[in-house]
């Protein structure tokens, strides 16, 4: 066995300057932002409208759900089938991501055809065919979807803390109805898309390959002439802070899956790149606190992660595991105990140091991609941020101090106020779970 | 050095690709891509699941986890924590014929990289505790990907026991628990002994780099590292299916019916290999698919159908034996053999007769653009790209043949694609799974 050589060190990461874009407003007020990167020939489109399932009227969860997958169903002058074959004729696939008040139009396709994609984008999103002959079809696919979430434990896991957290507001209704599934119809579909979307709602991202000149050709030809459409409406909630134990039974399950956490400040707010890296550092990356715990140290569990969540003035901090049964009650100790551990004593500054290099690493690794660039003015958009917040993120992770992180674990994220929410067999872990409080009935 | 670069179109794929071969039989292939200030380094192990010992299913994914549980020059998770601090994200990956370890940083660290990865070939040095807290943590992972998940073993694991009757291909390869109790560091020992050696493996980088210096650094890594026995060759063949095979199982988490339907699929690399890799997106990939068409749109049977050729990637990350699937997911009134008629109806016009040029051109866009997607990797960048050049350095024995795929997939005629469909998509060289529910509705509090 050959020795190893010295353990190189690097130097200091080179300053990083965001990749260029070039932004581009229509008359409309419809916004484009285009952003050449990588080498790989694809273009990624997005037509991103600020709508999502909380727009959707009371009674009526997973209508978004539904008008999603019917606008597969084809456009004024393309029926589903003809459809399908322009995509797939230049290389894409029609999908749709959706939150809560977001509905993103995607494709990916050879870098060549972005200006036809964009055309079918705009068609799908300016003129749905929504058949009412397809109608019952989508129910019943729909349903489906909606009992085969019902025995996901993390599904399960993830319905209840929302519920707990929002109540009914809808960021609470996760679950809906079948009932209320099997009475949607097409009407109901044109209604919700019609009150929800236009011009002034709506954002095109292209990134990766694409001939820029003819990408702005195709955005003019498609969106000039949309109808501005409805303002966009924010709809604030107050979730709740408390602790508060829920248990979903699952008799015989041979592992807990836990959803632990407590609304946060949102990202508009001055101490959240602070938050994100105490969130990293805490549990949110793979060499993390409450990871090498629970699974490096104890192995409880394989994925542990946290992460902030967050929608517009609004965001909570969860950690996420599958615990082995019989350690519920120990690893949710361990990680309430390295939350206020955290909130106690300062880290050392190596290893805040470690956190920053990482936050600031996987910024730009975030840049690297089409992909990645996309999400992160997503992202800024549906703060209502600017560049400005882009440019000065690194700048601001290194800024913060081992005293922040302390007093932003102390300030945000103490062990008292957490909502925990445990998808497992009830008889197994209801001694483990009986120190933390009472449980919900 | 060799080099190979092909000109470039407008839009073209040209991937550059630099190949040496170190002293001690390390295979090292670099592709520069300047196009943003990071680096991916990969190292690829020629030993997958499928020549894990007897008696020890799951080593292989075991030994995966082992590999970031301390070396001579980093302690139990050093890796992690050192990739992490310089800005970077980390993973390895257990697959049927190879396991890979691989990062992505930004490019300053190139040479720190270079130096974990030559450490960890050097050999794990590690405890009976951490043996025994990373079985745990991989049962934990098995746990919650299979025994505790509805469907949690469909159809990957349940259709290769029942599709493939030689053991390397057949077994479980996320392990059985008594067999991962059984595991020592005896095991660990011989293992790394017989599989990881530099002759066995592939070093790859892509990114913002120079190939020279990126070669250099590759030198004074690992060329000191001492090169190994070259491993036996294991017979890996399946025989030729002559017999539909059809099974059903229980799935007590489950509360709807599934149905998967797999078929062998060509030799890798053969011209039928890309005939049947056109056939999959003519049939299933996407919505303009003959089989979505049939079964959701027309028939309304399920709300998508997926699918594809191998489990654990896609077709151009592995080598044959190999499965085609097209997997569904179907209410429970609806039975399995009208599903299958449909699937019939469907596939077996693609035996009798001549595909239109027009079809066979659009499913070659589609490939092209599904290979271009295998090539995006948003929290690795690079990733993905090393993972085509570390396939075709290990399975075809040069890392450039990533760039003759294209040329692979348009040189298909319809006359191959109708001669693939009449050997290949036989009734009698398939397997037929069907999972029966045994949950009665959803678990809701």
């Amino acid at each position: 066995m050959t020795a190893a050589r010295p353990r190189p060190v690097p130097g200091p990461q080179a300053p990083f300057r965001l990749p260029p874009r070039e932004v581009t407003r229509l008359g409309n007020g419809m916004r484009a932002t285009f952003v050449a990167a990588g080498t790989v020939p694809i273009a990624a489109i997005r037509l991103v409208i600020r709508t999502g399932s909380a727009d959707v009227p009371q009674g009526q969860t997973w209508l978004d759900r539904f008008v999603h997958e019917y606008l597969r169903e084809g456009t004024a002058t393309l029926d589903a089938a003809q459809l399908a074959e322009a995509f797939a004729s230049i290389g894409g696939r029609f999908s749709v991501d959706a939150d809560e008040h977001t509905t993103v139009l995607r494709t990916d396709v050879l870098a060549e055809h972005a200006p036809r994609a964009i055309a079918l984008l705009a068609e799908i999103a300016r003129a749905p065919r929504l058949p009412d002959d397809e109608a019952a079809r989508l129910r019943t696919d729909l349903r489906r979807n909606l009992d085969m979430a019902l025995v996901q434990p993390q599904f399960l896991t993830f319905a209840k803390f929302r519920s707990a957290l929002y109540g009914t507001h809808p960021y609470g209704r996760v679950i809906p109805q079948g009932e209320v599934i099997d009475a949607f119809d097409a009407g109901q579909a044109r209604a919700f898309w019609a009150a929800e979307t236009g011009a002034q709602r709506a954002h095109l991202l292209v990134g990766g390959r694409f001939d820029a000149q003819r990408v702005t050709t195709a955005v003019h030809a498609a969106f000039d002439d949309w109808s501005a459409g409805p303002a966009p409406v924010d709809v604030t909630p107050t979730p709740t802070r408390g602790r508060r134990i829920y248990v979903i039974d699952r008799p015989g399950a041979e592992q807990s899956t836990m959803y632990v956490g407590l609304p946060v400040i949102d990202p508009t707010q001055p101490d959240y790149v602070g938050l994100e890296v105490t969130n990293m550092l805490l549990g949110g990356s793979f060499h993390s606190r409450i990871t090498m715990n629970i699974r490096e140290d104890k192995g409880y569990t394989y994925s542990p992660y946290s992460a902030v969540s967050s929608r517009p003035h609004d965001a909570y901090w969860v950690e996420a595991a599958d615990v082995t049964t019989n350690v519920t009650g120990a690893a949710l100790t361990e990680i309430l105990g390295e939350m206020d551990r955290l909130g106690a004593t300062p880290p050392d500054v190596a290893e805040l140091a470690g956190i920053q290099n990482y936050a600031a690493g996987s910024f730009v690794l975030r840049q690297a991609t089409a992909s990645g660039i996309l999400d992160s003015l997503e992202f800024l958009d549906m703060h209502g941020l600017d560049a400005g917040y882009a440019e000065a993120y690194v700048d601001r992770v290194r800024a913060v101090t081992p005293e922040t992180v302390q007093r932003i674990a102390a300030t945000y994220l103490p062990s008292a106020p957490v909502t925990v929410v445990v998808a497992g067999d009830r008889a197994a872990i209801e001694a483990q779970l009986a120190p933390f409080g009472p449980i919900e009935a | 050095m060799t080099a190979s670069r092909p000109p470039e179109p407008a839009f073209g794929l040209q991937i550059p690709v630099h190949r040496t071969t170190l002293a001690n039989g390390l295979r090292v292939v670099v592709s520069p891509d300047h196009s943003a200030p990071t680096i991916c380094v990969a190292v690829y192990y020629h030993v997958g699941m499928r020549l894990e010992p007897q008696g020890r299913t799951g080593f292989a994914h075991l030994f995966e986890h082992l590999m970031f549980q301390g070396s001579a020059g980093m302690a139990k998770m050093e890796i992690a924590k050192l990739v992490q601090e310089n800005g970077g994200n980390l993973n390895g990956s257990t697959r049927y014929d190879f396991t890979n370890y691989f990062e992505t940083l930004p490019s300053h660290t190139l040479d720190l990289a270079l130096w974990m990865e030559a450490d960890r070939m050097r050999g794990p040095v590690i405890t009976t505790a951490e043996l025994d807290n990373q079985r745990e943590v991989v049962k934990n992972e098995i746990r919650v990907n299979v025994l505790n998940r509805p469907y949690g073993s469909f159809p990957w694991i349940d259709m290769q026991e029942r599709a493939y009757t030689n053991w390397h291909n057949a077994h479980n390869g996320y392990g059985d628990m008594a067999d991962l109790d059984a595991a020592g560091l005896d095991d660990v020992e011989a293992f790394f002994r017989t599989y990881y050696s530099p002759a066995n493996a592939v070093l790859v980088i892509v990114g913002d780099c120079e190939p020279d210096h990126a070669v250099a650094l590759s030198r004074q890594h690992f060329e000191e590292i001492p090169a190994g026995p070259t491993p036996a060759t294991a017979d890996l063949s399946e025989p030729r299916q002559t017999e539909e095979r059809r099974f059903s199982r229980p799935d007590a988490l489950a509360n709807l019916s599934a149905l998967a339907v797999s078929y062998h699929t060509p030799p890798s690399g053969s011209p039928e290999y890309y005939a049947m890799g056109l056939l999959d997106q003519l049939l299933v990939q996407g919505e303009d698919a003959l089989l979505y068409h049939e079964i959701v749109q027309s028939r309304g049977y399920a709300g998508e159908v997926d699918g594809g050729i191998n489990f654990l990637g896609h077709m151009h990350n592995a080598h044959t034996p190999l499965l085609w699937t097209v997997e569904l997911f179907h209410n429970n009134d609806i039975a399995a053999d009208a599903i299958l008629e449909a699937i019939d109806a469907v596939i077996e016009p693609l035996r009798t007769t001549v595909l239109p040029q027009v079809s066979l051109d659009r499913a070659i866009v589609k490939a092209r653009a599904a290979l271009y997607g295998t090539m995006s990797e948003t929290y690795y960048p690079g990733a993905g790209v090393a993972d085509l050049l570390a396939a075709f350095e290990l399975f075809e024995g040069d890392a450039s043949h990533v760039n003759e795929i294209e040329g692979r997939f348009a040189a298909v005629t319809p006359e191959l694609v109708l001669a693939t469909a009449q050997e290949y998509l036989r009734r009698e060289n398939r397997t037929v799974l069907a999972v029966e529910p045994g949950a009665t509705q959803g678990a809701q509090s």
